[in-house]
């Protein structure tokens, strides 16, 4: 059984998490994601629970909101904590359209 | 080129027609100041939670009923986890596991004959935010960000683009009639993608499938299925093989154009929304939904045409919902149908095309109405005389019979008034009955003309005419 | 110098009923203490002025109930309107929210006076405060320990007297571990009991907020006036009921359960006796004890660190440096933009935690491992339940151990959460726990129990924490006989 994730599944996790990770960092992960998928296994060998789901320790049902308008920010109050904006839009680098 | 089975799954995106948003209390609204339709869950502030709109259910069980979806009682949402600037927690709210609709259809007419399009499921998800592009960088509007979706999803059951293109527009047809989405494909409230693929035998497994995402109206999904069909045709004739693949439709181009190729299966992470419980539907929420939905095309169509309309005058009413709404008010009355139809899509559709209006801002009452196409009917009205005083009659709050004694319109339909007016012209004009009798036609409309001059275009021509014949042939 | 704040609360409140003093002089108090007490670093950001503000417009009111006037601390993952919160974070370093969390309305419309920002682990990950962007918080007792974590700041405030409330969050143990090493009392509530909107979220179906405080009663007080059902969360509960309602009531006919493994090897032996002490005093009380299995408690981290890495990894997603917070300056790309953002936005243990939770919920792990978690999550809380059934209530200590000092290897991701083996179980089975000091170590340093019950039996929990804070008497200010005299 392989010790360590492959430099690519690592890459990958980095990925999807969009962080940028150092070398050091990679050559860590390897190993680190290994022992806790080792150690996440563990709850494999338990098969004599029930199935079902808790996705969360919820007392109730959802309840639901009525379809009625509410307070609205001012533009001015959205673009307050905005690093770069332009007229009343949020702005980023382009986005290549896919 | 060879011969391929074509095999064809649509999905459309439908933004719902409610108040407020899916998640949150804010205006669910379109073409407003960037921005201005927001506040901190939309924008996914820290520690915001969503709430749920139960407009959004009740819209969703609406869809799931008109296209004969099971309704699923127990449901909860997912988190599609991705990132990209328009989605502002970087997880999409949607229902991966639990839609609330599965197993439905929708009923077109191929070449005259009945074909189910069978669909897979319907779920409920959020819209993502509005990016415009300018030069090197991109600008978010969230006003839409959290505007409540259904995603449509069919079976890989269409034989071809006509077949498509007659889906989608039965499918705009029906949530558009249920008050379920504008369906504006222009404005984005309905998005189309396609996905394609071909092989050569019917016992062969599918082939590799393209999806051509975002086509902007029905005739394109039509020529992108053509294009894609066509392109995938040539290399597979040539042997060549392709990897599963997202593209999109140029319409500059008129071709679809590669986006990305899927190397491996998107990465989503779904896991259920811990901050949503379970829904959980009772029969009563879903009956009272659907109580309320409002009479669906089809219906329409049938009650219209067993009041004598032709089945082309019926299309053409429900392809204006407005006036169909109007004309719904009527169902209930004797009105002749056939007439009131003629009108609605003649002389006021002409008036309110040109003021740019719709028959709800006009001042045609319910009573007006029915005396108007009484009066068109009885002869009271003549149709030349009807466009002199269209205007009036739905600008003003006067009775028609006000508008055309202002007017100075009398129908004089009295037969024994009529023919007295029909001897005096004709005692006047003898040389004209000379001609008549010569055979000449001009002749008849000549003494017409008089007859109209005399009575100041008030007789009715109908009638006016039927007597001067017999006249003339009595002088005989 | 004044000493208001070292009072019972029913004391200060006489003293403002009866205008002896106004709520001007609890709020110079609070700050004298903060200077004093400043090398603790237990503040992110203060609220002076707008405190004194507060104070000053309270003088004008009607006193509307036992909390009017008093200075409370807030943990700096809870959003405060108009009043930076930086969760502890590079990430939000400038971040200043235009709204209030639930609880924070409520601590408002009840007359208390914010009087700052509590320092945090970043993102409450963490169990020692040691990887707050603002440096760590120290221990009251000893300034060359950990105070615990995450909610570290609050319970150090708390403990050294600088305010007698504090809210905390607490998701595997974030309240509970900090009151034990600080020795104070801190309640993690039934999850669904106070509204979690606009508390940052760390594992949305764990995370809970709760009161910290000096003692039982204090507490129950705090957490009277923060639950409740809340129209912007889902997940909250309606509940009404005076939590203090049992608080001196006989305990004598209680049925109390310890599971088993809550004694085992990994917990220090000087725990396990004052525990023990705690237990003869129970029974000698009346109360029956009994030790019992609950079914995997002992693969509760495991599941946690599936589950709450998994949420934590979605919840911190929006942090991308475009709609607030941090953004790394001249991106490339688009891309580039979220890598470096998030790069150097995070600390290390946080970028550590996401990365997990996004690899345990990559490809087919998702089903292997997520769901399997969640299954039997769910058969855990089911054996908790069983257990109540029977049982009053559960007890157990808090940690394995005391405070330890500042500097221990923060870097080993799985030994990490096994500070929190003994709390994780209770967040998973959303029961409430709470911790009570019930002593001191050798070297004086506080050590807790952990008092759980059932679903919404906080007031239970009060019963007979009450009881047992009676039976000790402890004093459990670490300042007796030096600063603030």
């Amino acid at each position: 059984m392989k010790d360590r994730l492959t430099r690519e599944e690592v890459l990958h996790v980095a990925d999807l998490a969009r962080i940028e990770i150092t070398e050091e960092e990679l050559e860590e992960y390897q190993l680190k994601l290994k022992d806790l998928l080792d150690q996440v296994e563990k709850i494999n060998e338990i098969n004599d629970h029930d199935s079902n789901n808790l996705i969360a320790p919820w007392q109730n049902n959802a309840e639901y909101r009525q379809d009625i308008e509410e307070e609205m920010l001012d533009p001015k109050e959205v673009l307050k904590n905005v690093p770069a904006k332009s007229g009343n839009y949020i702005e980023v680098p382009v986005v290549i359209n896919e | 080129m060879n011969n391929y089975i074509e095999t064809i799954g649509i999905e459309v995106h439908v933004e719902l027609k409610t108040n407020t948003k899916i998640f949150s209390p804010s205006k669910n609204g379109y073409g407003m100041m960037a921005n201005s339709l927001t506040n901190v869950i939309d924008l996914g502030y820290p520690g915001t939670l969503p709430t749920i709109n139960y407009g959004v259910i009740e819209t969703a069980i609406k869809a799931c009923h008109v296209l004969h979806c099971n309704i699923r009682k127990k449901m909860h949402f997912d988190r599609k986890n991705y990132f990209y600037p328009d989605n502002p927690k970087n997880y999409q709210i949607t229902q991966a596991r639990t839609p609330i609709g599965y197993n439905g259809y929708v009923e077109i007419e191929v070449n005259g004959k009945p074909k189910k399009i069978e669909i897979e499921e319907i779920h409920i998800e959020e819209d993502t935010c509005k990016s415009a592009h300018r030069g090197d960088v991109t600008l978010l509007d969230f006003n839409r960000a959290g505007v409540p979706l259904i995603e449509i999803v069919s079976k890989a059951c269409i034989s071809n683009s006509k077949e498509a293109m007659l889906y989608l527009e039965k499918l705009k047809e029906l949530l558009f009639y249920a008050d379920i989405s504008d369906c504006k494909m222009e404005e984005g409230s309905m998005r189309c993608d396609a996905n394609v693929s071909l092989r050569r035998n019917i016992d062969d497994p599918l082939g590799t499938k393209c999806e051509i995402k975002n086509i902007g109206s029905i005739s394109n999904v039509g020529i992108a299925i053509e294009k894609e069909i066509e392109r995938q045709a040539k290399l597979l004739d040539n042997n060549e093989t392709f990897k599963e693949q997202t593209r999109r439709f140029d319409d500059k181009l008129n071709n679809t154009v590669l986006m990305r190729v899927k190397e491996t299966g998107n990465d989503y992470r779904y896991f259920p929304e811990p901050d949503i419980p379970y829904l959980e539907l009772t029969e009563t929420e879903i009956n009272k939904a659907i109580q309320t939905l409002p009479m669906l095309a089809e219906e329409r169509k049938e009650k219209y045409m067993s009041r004598g309309v032709s089945l082309l005058n019926a299309n053409k009413i429900i392809a204006n919902r407005s006036l169909s709404d109007y004309l719904n008010e009527f169902l209930d009355t004797d009105m002749n149908f056939s007439t009131a139809i003629n009108l609605l899509l003649g002389d006021i559709s002409f008036y309110l095309n040109r003021e740019e209006k719709t028959i709800t801002d006009t001042c045609l009452t319910k009573e007006k109405m029915l005396d108007l196409v009484a009066k068109l009917d009885n002869n009271t009205l003549s149709s030349k005389n009807l466009k002199e005083i269209i205007d009036d009659i739905l600008k003003s709050n006067k009775t028609i019979e006000e508008i055309m004694k202002e007017k100075n319109i009398t129908n004089i339909t009295d037969i024994y008034v009529l023919k007295e007016i029909v001897s005096k012209v004709i005692s006047n004009n003898l040389e004209s009955v000379e001609d008549y009798k010569a055979g000449k036609d001009r002749a008849l409309k000549y003494l017409m003309g008089q007859i109209m001059k005399e009575t100041k275009g008030s007789a009715n021509p109908k009638l006016v005419n039927e007597i001067l014949i017999e006249e003339l042939n009595n002088n005989c | 110098m004044s000493k208001y704040l070292d009072l019972e609360i029913t004391e200060i409140h006489e003293l403002l009923k009866t205008k002896k003093i106004t709520p001007i002089d609890l709020v110079d108090e609070c700050f004298e203490r903060i200077e004093k007490n400043k090398d603790l670093n237990a503040f992110i950001t203060l609220n002076k002025e707008a405190a004194y503000q507060k104070a000053r417009q309270l003088e004008q009111e009607e006193i509307k109930g036992m909390l009017y006037g008093l200075p409370i601390a807030i943990k700096d993952n809870i959003i405060t309107k108009d009043l930076r919160t930086t969760a502890a974070s590079k990430m939000l370093e400038n971040f200043i929210p235009i709204y209030d969390a639930d609880v924070i309305e409520k601590i408002n419309k009840n007359q208390m006076i914010i009087i700052g920002k509590a320092n945090m682990d970043e993102f409450a990950m963490g169990s020692s405060n040691q990887t707050s962007y603002f440096k760590p918080c120290k221990n009251p007792w000893n300034k060359a320990l950990v105070p615990g974590g995450s909610s570290g700041g609050s319970a150090a405030i708390v403990s050294s007297r600088i305010t007698p409330f504090a809210l905390g969050s607490d998701t595997g143990g974030s309240i509970r571990q900090p009151s034990s090493f600080c020795g104070i009392v801190g309640l993690k509530p039934t999850y669904g009991r106070v509204s979690r909107y606009g508390l940052i979220a760390f594992a949305s179906s764990l995370d809970q907020i709760g009161p910290m405080t000096r003692n039982v009663y204090e507490n129950a007080l705090l957490l009277n006036i923060i639950c409740g059902k809340s129209k912007n969360d889902l997940t909250s509960f309606e509940t009404n009921e005076d939590f203090t309602r049992l608080i001196g009531k006989d305990i004598s006919k209680m049925k109390i359960a310890i599971p088993k493994f809550y004694v085992n090897d990994a917990i220090d032996q000087e725990i396990k006796d004052k525990l023990e002490t705690v237990i003869k005093l129970l029974e000698k009380a009346g109360c029956s004890i009994d030790y019992i299995d609950i079914k995997y408690i002992d693969k509760a981290v495991t599941l946690y660190q599936i589950i709450a890495m998994g949420e934590a990894s979605s919840n911190l997603a929006r942090f991308d440096g475009i709609r607030y917070g941090y953004r790394y300056d001249h991106p490339k790309n688009i891309n580039d933009l979220y890598l470096k953002t998030r790069r150097y936005g995070f600390g290390n243990e946080v970028k550590r935690r996401i990365m997990i939770g996004s690899y345990l919920l990559s490809g087919k792990n998702a089903t292997t491992y997520y769901n399997k978690a969640l299954e039997i999550r769910d058969d855990m809380r089911n054996s908790f339940l069983e257990v109540f059934n029977e049982y009053d209530l559960i007890i157990g200590p808090t940690t394995t151990t005391k405070a330890y000092p500042l500097g221990k290897d923060l870097d080993d991701a799985v030994k990490a959460f096994m500070d929190d083996i003994l709390t994780i179980p209770v967040n998973m089975a959303g029961l409430p726990g709470l911790n009570l000091p019930i002593g001191f170590s050798n070297d004086h340093l506080p050590i807790g129990m952990q008092i759980i019950g059932s679903c919404f039996q906080e007031a239970k929990i009060y019963q007979l924490a009450s009881f047992i804070e009676k039976s000790l008497n402890l004093d459990l200010n670490p300042n007796k006989g030096d600063k603030n005299e």
